[in-house]
């Protein structure tokens, strides 16, 4: 297991709110992370602000229960790691992850290719009900 | 996050203040959209004080350029931060949404 230098995280409802909370906790990050160039930091900050705004705009609940967001962001010695999931959420639309630019006119659907030029590497997990996206940065 | 507007001699500044995400992104297109409708077509939205913009606040430029140039005018930006210049090279929106230095660069030639 990889030593955790930092770690932050937020659950809530998936609303706007949530959305400059998590960008506050990350912020905070940093403070306990001073080692990270701000390269590092502003590629992967803006990677899972794209996460969890994909998640508010186009998550749909499973049930009656609305959605979730939860993330769960550490700092490793060389690594940048994101969780963002969404619970009780429906599995996303094949539109909603489109991960190809659009053309220059497009007022949508950058946000998957953005987070795709951002991170090192990213994963897409379905269990229960929940999806996670698992956003690497090696540092 | 907060937008607010001047109407100079030839040109329309919107400054904006914060970070220019999904949530902010509604409220500027609706700024621009009462400059415009007030007859300042041409506008310089002036990001010096916003670090932060993501591909929801990316489309809401792209929508108030799209409206400023239906009316017969232009948008241009200027200020740009290190991410907010990260987020358009990569997007490659660079090329249509072109940075100035200043708020009066934007439309100083012409």
């Amino acid at each position: 297991m990889t030593d955790v230098v930092a770690r932050r995280g937020y659950h809530g409802p998936s609303t706007d709110e949530a959305i400059d909370a998590i960008h506050n906790e990350l912020d905070s990050l940093w403070d306990d992370a001073s080692f990270v160039p701000d390269m590092d930091r502003m590629t992967f900050a803006t990677a899972v602000i794209e996460a969890a705004a994909n998640i508010v705009q186009h998550a749909l609940p499973v049930a009656e229960k609305p959605v979730e967001i939860d993330v769960d962001i550490s700092v490793r010695p060389a690594r940048l790691v994101a969780r963002v999931s969404a619970h009780n959420a429906r599995e996303p639309f094949a539109d909603d992850m489109q991960a190809s630019m659009p053309d220059s006119e497009a007022e949508s659907g950058r946000g998957l290719a953005l987070i795709e030029a951002l991170v090192t590497t990213v994963t897409f997990e379905r269990q229960d009900g929940t999806n996670t996206w698992i956003l690497t940065r090696e540092t | 996050m907060q937008f607010s507007y001047e109407v100079k001699d030839s040109y329309a500044e919107v400054k904006s203040v914060g970070r220019l995400n999904m949530v902010a992104a509604p409220k500027l297109r609706e700024v621009v959209a009462e400059v415009v409708a007030a007859g300042s077509s041409r506008v310089v939205v002036n990001l010096a004080e916003t670090d932060f913009m993501d591909s929801s606040g990316l489309g809401a430029l792209i929508g108030c350029l799209k409206a400023a140039r239906q009316a017969g005018g232009d948008l241009r930006i200027a200020a740009v931060q290190p991410q907010v210049k990260m987020v358009l090279e990569l997007t490659n929106m660079d090329r249509v949404l072109t940075a100035y230095a200043t708020a009066e660069d934007a439309f100083g030639d012409d």
